[in-house]
């Protein structure tokens, strides 16, 4: 059996649309726990229990997932991705927000935003929650580090 | 055992006081009988080779403001370090984080006229360590420096004496007492950062020149210290990445609490990297003590996680930190 932990978004029809190509590919589900209280940052962890796979067929699956915006959080007891929150202190918006997330984007995916603009000329923060793949933890770092240089901006990171 | 105490200021009163309180103590428990025999201040010294007189030497540098004016002798700290015959010198003068003095020169002279050194000083520690420790070893005597990391949390001692064996790969925590006086004040009321510094002034809390604090260097000295002392490296403070709380705004804390953090300036030693900054620190975590509290955490690969949190500052809490290299010292000379 494989455990994977899914997160998937908090409306109708998600669920659906991450257990079609589970079983399109040929995977047979055992299990499907919905674990709705730990829901966070509207997104709902879903564990689903299939039957063994080889690990093209595996790899097959979370791409497929991956395509419909499902984040695959861990297969088995390997986690593969994690869920990073970071606060940013500055001007969060007039550096080109878009640009920061996209850049962000092609590392990792920033998958919520919280802005808080006290005063259209004091610096602005934000709240930042990025998926990523563990191995790219470091290339995020730098990445940040050279945003923070360029734009003047705080990224506070966790500890 | 012979002591002279460099430094009269807050911290050098402080020793002196608990010397003179836990006098009775230190005798029954450790056999352990300390005498002052000179204490300098940047006016000259007291000195009495029979041992001066505690409480009086403490209530004429309060009344007047110098030491000289016990039994008057203007003679430099370096001259009674070089020519007063005592065991150990106990080094309290202030910090001097850009160059160590005059400190390090007291360190230094101590231990060519071999007499051990205990200090509070991180100044000389963050930028000579490897020097001092060097010229320690070359004249045969003992260096001690406890009170410089952490007041009264006994994280020096603790890595090197009761984790001995562990490997310590890296270590995290909360070293200054005022910035974090300052972000949990900024948390609990909302208030943004200036109003907080001004309000810390007021209460004593901060300096009134309070940019070591603020700006990270004090702690990027102690991380440094830590880094030389318990990890084997060889830095200064010119090797740490250092961010201080100056931009941390009331509304990055309120985000930071939404998602189970908050946010508290960390130094943090590992793999040859030393850094201080403001990092998010889960809500439930050992690391997120309020006030003034300090905190460490060790991460080893024998023990795992130890944590320890107490008082960073302060007189009595320093000079605990001090006694206890003291009697250490003692207990060593015992031995052998």
């Amino acid at each position: 059996m494989i455990t994977l932990d899914l997160e998937l978004k908090d409306i109708p029809g998600e669920l659906i649309k991450a257990l079609t190509p589970i079983s399109k590919l040929g995977a047979n589900i055992i299990s499907v726990i919905h674990l709705r209280e730990q829901k966070s940052n509207g997104r709902v962890p879903v564990k689903v229990v299939i039957d063994n796979v080889d690990n093209e067929k595996l790899k097959k699956i979370v791409d497929e997932l991956e395509k419909h915006d499902v984040i695959v959080a861990k297969i088995g007891d390997d986690e593969r991705k994690i869920n990073l929150d970071v606060v940013v202190i500055g001007h969060v918006v007039d550096t080109d927000v878009r640009d920061t997330i996209d850049r962000i984007n092609e590392i990792g995916l920033v998958v919520d935003l919280d802005l808080i603009m006290p005063d259209p000329y004091k610096e602005s923060s934000a709240r930042m929650r990025i998926v990523i793949d563990k191995e790219k933890l470091e290339e995020l770092y730098n990445l940040l580090d050279k945003i923070s240089k360029e734009k003047d901006l705080l990224f506070i990171k966790s500890c | 055992m012979k002591i002279i105490l460099v430094g009269f200021g807050v911290i050098g009163r402080g020793v002196a006081k608990v010397i003179d309180e836990k006098k009775k103590l230190l005798k029954e428990k450790y056999g352990f009988e300390p005498k002052i025999v000179a204490i300098c201040d940047s006016s000259g010294a007291a000195i009495d080779e029979s041992g001066l007189d505690l409480k009086k030497a403490i209530e004429v540098k309060e009344k007047t403001g110098k030491i000289a004016n016990y039994n008057g002798k203007k003679i430099s700290s370096v001259e009674v370090i070089e020519s007063i015959d005592a065991d150990v010198v106990v080094e309290a003068t202030p910090t001097n984080i850009k160059t160590g003095e005059p400190a390090r020169t007291h360190i230094l002279k101590a231990f060519e006229n071999g007499k051990h050194v205990v200090t509070a000083n991180k100044g000389p520690l963050a930028l000579y360590f490897k020097e001092l420790v060097e010229s320690a070893e070359k004249h045969g005597v003992m260096f001690r420096y406890e009170a410089s990391v952490g007041g009264a949390m006994p994280i020096i001692n603790l890595a090197k004496e009761t984790l001995a064996g562990n490997e310590i790969k890296s270590i995290k925590g909360i070293l200054n007492g005022t910035t974090n006086y300052i972000l949990t004040k900024m948390e609990k009321e909302k208030l943004d950062f200036n109003t907080v510094l001004k309000e810390a002034q007021e209460l004593g809390i901060a300096e009134t020149d309070p940019s070591q604090d603020i700006y990270g260097y004090d702690t990027a000295a102690k991380i440094v210290i830590l880094a030389n002392s318990i990890m084997g490296m060889n830095k200064t403070i010119d090797d740490v990445k250092i961010e201080g709380i100056t931009r941390i705004t009331p509304e990055a804390i309120e985000l930071a609490n939404k998602s189970g953090y908050t946010i508290k300036l960390i130094g943090e030693v590992k793999k040859n990297k030393l850094v201080v900054e403001p990092r998010l620190v889960q809500l439930d975590s050992p690391l997120n003590v309020k006030g003034t509290l300090n905190v460490a955490m060790f991460n080893t690969d024998l023990a795992k996680e130890v944590v320890i949190v107490g008082r960073g500052a302060g007189a009595t809490e320093t000079a605990s930190a001090i006694l206890s290299d003291l009697i250490n010292i003692h207990l060593k000379v015992k031995e052998k």
